[in-house]
This record gives structure tokens, sequence and C-alpha cells, in this order.
């Protein structure tokens, strides 16, 4: 269905058709804070496009000035081949944008935020209900369509977020924590539209507190940390640079007062603890888990299990952020309070 | 250029439709409107204060001021905490656009409550408006000045409660300084020239001359000259305001 429903609205000409957003030298500052620090990257037509970042990065800031909603201290974005300050309405013409909360009307009802937001977007009038009406069922809402949307449950207020951005077939969506705070199964939908909308030719700019969603959805990550990108790749790429460190996951039959303990050990750069396992950062596996045997016989433990890991894209996230085992596990934990919030 | 405005003026409308919709038409909105202007001239007659040949002009003119600018600074401001402001900033739309939007809203909901007032009290008061089509264009110029004042209030303020507070702060004085009970001409001379930097001043104004003169007549048409230069003033300044409270 989606197919038929789609034909991307996006491209300015054929030379432009390879880039969706360019971004130079963008800087944001407000007083004497400097929120984004002079970035730069560029996101190709048809990618999904992972942007990642601890709270406070300004993710939300750069976000904001790639749809027009803040104007850049200095720097430039194009959007659609379209400078997004001097030709702004023609960018958003093309551009969908899912905020971080559902902003939907609560006071009316689906139909109507679905036929205003055409409106809006300029969507002729004969095209504003065959659209309207094959979101809704594309999105399982055109049973509720008459209800109030301020009675919908989160989920459902997400989707019709994401319907009400879809309207107008935009050629790029900008998704900001699109399953932030939603059950397993509304999430699930949302990631396998989000794989539906990009195999159609939707350029995807996401960002998400959840590093495993970017992982399995994203072609491309950048991840940004006090205001400034520290790198733009591909997610295995950026596993890869974080490889020199190997990985082992070893768990014991009681864990108290260890983790300084496997720290000290010969061969160990770092020791995280992860619920009842350590994960050791080692040069090298097959040297570390001979020592590992000899220090639970050492100290009377007892192995429950070991294995080795390969770097995770969050791993390659901790070490490029630099942030600390405590820092990343708050920054999970906020994106799992979101989750139980829905 | 020309479609681009006549795009602009057709999703202004589209916005203005949704306010309507969402925000306005609800029955404690008019109350709170009418229940302010009515309680004032209440106040005042009761002091003995009151010339009943003024009183129809003032207290349509004060209906619209409360109703238009007390909705004005919820609809804008509630958008902004609730969000949904920023589903029209990411929209294809000038700020101006979003602007205009809001202000016709009040526009047409300041012409039903003027409505509601103006020609019901007139006959009450048996009061002949000897130019309605006059009335009704100073009727249409107050509102749109009120909902561009409404809206400078909502730009600025950041929460519903602080907004109100300065839509009274800028509305009350003027109940007092605008000739809106008595005469302006009875005002010491000072007073009178702080009168003139009043929208209210120029919609009462407009609205006496419409009763009373059969014929346009030149201060008619300074005043609704200086309420429409108010509108444009007040829509320019709300976009700024805007601008820089969002960026």
């Amino acid at each position: 269905m989606l197919s038929r429903i789609w034909s991307v609205n996006c491209v300015r000409n054929e030379h432009e058709m390879e880039i969706a957003i360019a971004v130079y030298d963008l800087t944001k500052q407000y007083g004497k804070i400097l929120a984004v620090d002079n970035i730069s990257f560029t996101v190709n037509q048809g990618e999904v496009f992972g942007f990642l970042g601890p709270n406070g990065a300004g993710k939300t800031t750069t976000i904001r000035m790639l749809t027009g909603q803040t104007k850049p201290t200095s720097g430039t974005v194009t959007v659609a081949g379209y400078d997004v300050v001097r030709e702004s309405i023609k960018a958003k013409e093309r551009v969908g944008v899912v905020p971080e909360v559902s902003n939907i009307y609560d006071e009316m009802s689906a139909w109507d935020n679905l036929v205003f937001a055409a409106q809006l977007y300029g969507v002729a009038k004969n095209e504003r209900e065959k659209r309207a009406k094959e979101l809704l069922e594309l999105f399982g809402l055109y049973e509720r369509r008459t209800g109030r949307a301020g009675n919908f449950s989160k989920g459902m207020k997400r989707r019709l977020t994401i319907a009400a951005a879809l309207i107008h077939k935009p050629g790029i969506l900008f998704l900001d924590e699109p399953t932030s705070g939603l059950d397993v199964q509304s999430s699930r939908m949302i990631r396998n539209l989000t794989k539906d909308l990009n195999k159609n030719g939707t350029t995807i700019f996401l960002t998400t507190h959840y590093i495993e969603e970017a992982d399995q959805l994203c072609q491309r990550v950048a991840i940004i940390n006090k205001g400034k990108i520290v790198a733009v790749d591909n997610p295995e790429k950026l596993k890869a640079s974080v490889e020199k460190h190997q990985i082992v996951e070893v768990s014991f039959d009681q864990t108290q007062n260890l983790e300084h303990e496997l720290a000290s050990l010969k061969y160990v750069s770092k020791v995280v603890q992860v619920g009842d396992k350590f994960r050791l950062h080692v040069r090298s596996t097959s040297e570390a888990v001979p020592l590992l045997v000899d220090f639970a016989r050492e100290n009377g433990l007892k192995i429950v299990s070991i294995d080795t890991l390969n770097p995770s894209l969050e791993d390659a996230f901790v070490e490029m952020t630099g942030l600390s085992p405590e820092v990343m596990a708050t920054e999970k934990e906020q994106g799992k309070k979101a989750v139980s919030l829905g | 250029m020309v479609k681009a405005w006549a795009d602009s003026l057709i999703k202004a409308f589209y916005i203005a439709k949704k306010d309507a919709k969402v925000y306005y038409f609800k029955a404690p909105n008019f109350t709170y409107g009418l229940l302010i202007p009515v309680s004032l001239y209440l106040a005042f007659s009761m002091a003995g204060e009151i010339n009943s040949k003024l009183i129809v002009a003032g207290l349509s003119s004060l209906v619209i001021l409360f109703g238009t600018t007390s909705i004005e600074a919820v609809a804008v401001v509630l958008e902004k905490q609730t969000g949904t402001f920023e589903r029209l900033l990411v929209a294809p739309l000038s700020l101006f656009t979003i602007v205009l939007g809001k202000a016709l809203a009040g526009f047409f909901f300041g012409l039903i409550l003027a409505a509601v007032v103006l020609f019901p009290l007139a006959a009450v008061s048996g009061t002949v408006v000897m130019n309605p089509l006059l009335a009704v264009i100073a009727i249409a110029f107050t509102s749109m000045a009120f909902s561009a004042l409404g809206i400078v209030a909502s730009a600025y303020a950041k929460w519903v409660p602080e907004a109100q507070m300065l839509s009274n702060f800028l509305r009350f004085p003027m109940v007092f300084l605008s000739g809106t009970f008595t005469a302006l001409e009875v005002f010491p001379s000072q007073l009178q020239v702080v009168a003139r930097f009043l929208p209210l001043t120029y919609s009462v104004e407009a609205l006496r001359s419409s009763i009373a003169e059969p014929a346009v007549t030149y201060t008619y048409i300074l005043d609704i000259a200086a309420l429409a230069l108010f509108t444009i003033v007040l829509l320019a300044l709300s976009t700024k305001i805007l601008e820089k409270r969002i960026t």
C-alpha cells in the first residue's frame, strides 16, 4: 500500500539528487552558550541517517536549524537543494517533521488533524481527503477517524503525528525520537514503516536514544558531542574503529567488590558492570581468558559464564563521546523511563 | 508574487478556521468577553457617570477589546505550551502568515461579539445607528487592531498567566484613558494627548461617529486609518517578537 500512495516530493533538479541535506559550518550560539559548534555533514538522497548524541549535545538545536525553526548564528543548511534560511518555504514544502513530543491538536479529530496538515502544505483540495483516508488506513486509525485525538493512546497519537508529517509526501522525513515512550508493538510498527518509507525513496533523518535502533535502521550515523560532530560513518565502520579493544563478558557466582580488582588485571583497560556481568575491555581475548580463570581460582569464585563480544555501536558511541559508563547508563535509563511512561 | 500572497492569505484563513474550531467558539469565551465590559459599565452607571448617548459605542468597543485580547493571548501561548505551534513553524508558512491567521480568527470572533452587543444595546437604549455600514466597518477595523494587540502579549509571554497579565497591563489603562464611558473632551489636556496613542480611543470615536452621523466624517476616516495603522504595526511587532522568542 505504501508504494501505491507514495511518490516522493523532494528533489530540485538532477544535479542535486544525490544530496538531500547539506550542512556547512553550522553554528548556533545562545548568548554565551555555544550549542552547536561549526558542524558540517551531508545526508545522501534515499538514506536513513542517524543523528546520535548524549543529552545536551546539540541534537535538538541542530534539528531545529535543519527544519527552519531556528536561524543559525552562522553557516548554511540546504534541504532538497534549498537554503533553509533564504528559501525556507520551498525547503519546508519538501520536508516532513515528526517532533519528539507528539503535537497533534487534541481538540480536533484524527481526520481534521490530517486535513488541516494537508491545507498547511498546500495539498490540492481533491487530494486531501484521499490522502487522509490512505494514511489513516495505513496507520490503523481509520475506524477512529472522527474521535477526538485527545482521547487517543500515546501510540495512536504518535502514529497520527507521523501520518500528519507524511500528508504531503515529503521527500525528506525528520524523525525525532520516533519510538520514545512507545510500547513494543507501536515501536516495531514505526521501525517497519521507517524501513518501508526508505525503500520507497524517502530520506530519513533519525535521532534516537536507542542506539540499537540506529544500528538496525541507519545506513550512516553522525555522533555529536558538546556541539561538535565527532564521527560520521556507517555503523559497521564506527564499530570497527573501537575494535582495538576486544571485550570479554564474564559473570561469577558473586559480584561484590570485583570491579576494582578486575580492573587491576594485566591487559584489562576498562571494566564496566552490566547487571550481574562484567565487561572487560582487553587487548586480546586469548590473553585475558586464562587470566580470568586464574583470577576466579585465586579468589574462590566460580565462573558462571564467559563470552567474547564484538564492539557494539554503543561502545563506539561511548568511546567517541567520552561518556562515563554511569552517564551512559543514565542516558539509557531515560530512554527506558520514556518507554515505561507509554 | 501575487500567487505567493494569495497562498499566504489562504493558509492564514485555514489557521483562523482551525483556531475558531479549537479555541474560540466556546461559551466561556463569549461570557468572558461580555462579562468584564458589562461589569465596568454597571460600576460606572452606579456612580452616575454614564452618558447614555456614549455607552453604546464605548461598551461595544470594550466587548471587542476584552473578547479578542483574551482569546488571542490564550491561543498563541497555549499552542506554544502544547507544542502544536511547532507544527505551524515547520509548515511552509512565513511567521507573518501564522500571526495573520491568528489575528483573523480574533477578528471574526470580535465581529460576532460586537454584533451580539451593539445592535441589541442600541435597540434597548433607543439609540439610532445613523449609518450601520460605517458602524460595521468600524467594528471590523477595531476587531483586527485588538486581535493584533492580543497577539503582541501572547507572542511575548511564555505561559498563559503571563499573557493574561500582559493583556491586562495593555487594556485596563485604555479603558480609563480612551473616553469609553465619558467624552474625551472632559479629560485634562495631557491625558487627551495620551489617549491619542491608544487604539481604543479611535475605535470608540469611529463608532460614535457612525452612530451620530449619517455620512462619513473626516474624524471617522482618520479613526479608521489610525486603527489600520495600529493593526499593521502590532502585527509586525508580534511577528518580530515571535521571531526573537522562538529563534
